[in-house]
């Protein structure tokens, strides 16, 4: 407070407080991102996985699971636009913030055995721009989502700190499923 | 206080994915071993692949119970399997001490005498990266050729042999590039955008009682989808298979393979028992 004028009182001070309550969770992110990606460069890929009935093959099951956390997570930017204002004449009910959370969470939990199944069986493989990209984005939306959910507790941040989280895990997860789900589905089909 | 539901997310999906991760590992210790990396052969311990070393748990002792070798527990190496030695070559391992593989070089074939290049070989050897493995047999000028990866990367090449070279092609712009020599074959494959190198010795016979090292094939028809299940099998026993339903699709989707059982040459498949027949240069059956 010492140098502040005193016409604008706590406000910067605030924000660069705010901010400074990124760094943790932004290091703890970029930790994730980091390990998964090294696991799955020094692990020797398998080319095992777990196969689920019903589906002819791994590469079905992960992109239908990853399809299905594709969809809840654009019901998550649906659900924060509302939440937010964001969309005209459409007022939050007050179960929008349910709805957020859980299609958070389901689509978290959907996303994690197709990444467990990818670095175990697959691993993070350069051998093609499409095959980089996804290795790249994948390991990038589990930083992401990791940061967001750190700082997602947090109190006294910048109103734009969120929806940026928000916005990066979201675009990181479509990147993962256009680079994957997307280019199996129109290489092989939508079944067998 | 309130919990912090944040974090209970995050922690949960770290569990469901270790969860998950265990499964896959006891999965494939289980029933996979065919396609798990860790049943290094003797073979690929003295080519230029790297192996990671003390993976040999179905180095030969056990080559003949694939359904038992354990791909994740090294500490069950037999410890008469001198997989990581180099030097020594186990009886069953094909010829690749330096006495029978005089300093093969891929790329300069006109100097290669015409007798370094075999007339009839099979070849197999895991690749050097990626976990997968390829077979390839040459047979009177024409060549096969076999790659997978147990899961979703398999190709079927042909083309023909000439001056120890083979320029094999397959479906979806697979090719292979390979130098032959009756040591080995090295070259590389492309399957699936990925290019994959390798250096096959080649294969001997003389393991009685078992199907010897090679190529496989098996064509079925499971409830009405056409399939085609290949296997490539490694000197000491190991395998690495892949199915490919409807076979005849320009790209055909893949899965992996059954375990194929080296004592009857049959594994059993959603009910349906496929019979694998050996594609083999040496013998010409499969051509």
């Amino acid at each position: 407070m010492t140098a502040q004028p005193d016409a604008s009182p706590p406000a910067p001070v605030d924000v660069s407080l705010g901010i400074g309550k990124l760094i943790v969770p932004s290091l703890i992110g970029g930790l994730v991102a980091l390990t998964l990606g090294v696991y799955g460069r020094l692990h020797h890929p398998t080319g095992v996985v777990v196969s689920i009935a019903g589906f002819t093959s791994a590469g079905y099951v992960k992109s239908w699971l990853a399809t299905a956390a594709t969809v809840f997570a654009i019901v998550q930017v649906a659900s924060a636009l509302v939440m937010y204002g964001k969309i005209p004449r459409v007022s939050a009910p007050s179960w929008t913030g349910s709805l957020h959370q859980w299609s958070g969470r389901i689509a978290f939990l959907l996303a994690v055995p197709v990444a467990v199944n990818c670095l175990y069986g697959l691993g993070f493989q350069t051998y093609s721009t499409r095959v980089l990209l996804h290795s790249l984005f994948g390991c990038a939306f589990f930083g992401a989502f990791s940061v967001k959910m750190l700082i997602l507790p947090k109190r006294g941040l910048p109103g734009w700190t969120l929806p940026l989280a928000g916005a990066v895990v979201f675009t990181m997860l479509i990147g993962v499923w256009f680079t994957s789900a997307f280019w199996f589905f129109s290489t092989y089909g939508l079944h067998r | 206080m309130k919990p912090n539901m944040p974090l209970v997310t995050l922690l949960s999906g770290a569990a469901l994915g270790v969860g998950v991760l265990i499964t896959s590992m006891l999965w494939s210790s289980g029933t996979a071993s065919a396609s798990g990396y860790g049943a290094t052969s003797p073979a690929s311990a003295t080519t230029a692949a790297t192996p990671p070393p003390a993976s040999s748990a179905a180095g030969g002792a056990s080559g003949a119970a694939p359904a038992t070798t354990s791909a994740t527990a090294p500490a069950t190496t037999p410890g008469t399997v001198p997989a990581t030695a180099p030097g020594t070559v186990p009886a069953t391992a094909p010829g690749t001490a330096p006495a029978t593989a005089p300093g093969t070089v891929p790329t300069a074939t006109a100097s290669v005498p015409k007798a370094d290049i075999p007339p009839k070989a099979d070849y197999v050897a895991r690749t050097d990266s990626g976990g997968a493995a390829v077979a390839i047999s040459v047979h009177a000028g024409k060549a096969v050729a076999y790659m997978c990866n147990g899961h979703a990367v398999a190709a079927w090449l042909r083309g023909t042999a000439k001056a120890g070279k083979l320029e094999l092609t397959g479906k979806n712009g697979a090719r292979l590039d390979v130098s032959y020599r009756t040591g080995k074959a090295t070259g590389f494959i492309m399957a699936d955008g990925t290019k994959y190198t390798f250096s096959a010795p080649l294969v001997h016979r003389g393991s009685s009682g078992h199907r010897p090292p090679g190529l496989y094939e098996a064509t079925a028809t499971v409830h009405g989808v056409k399939i085609k299940a290949g296997w490539v099998v490694l000197p000491g026993g190991s395998q690495v298979g892949s199915v490919e339903y409807f076979a005849d699709a320009d790209v055909a989707p893949t899965a992996q393979a059954p375990v194929l059982d080296l004592t009857t040459g049959t594994a059993q498949y959603d009910g349906v028992t496929l019979v694998a027949s050996l594609i083999s240069g040496f013998t010409g059956s499969g051509f």
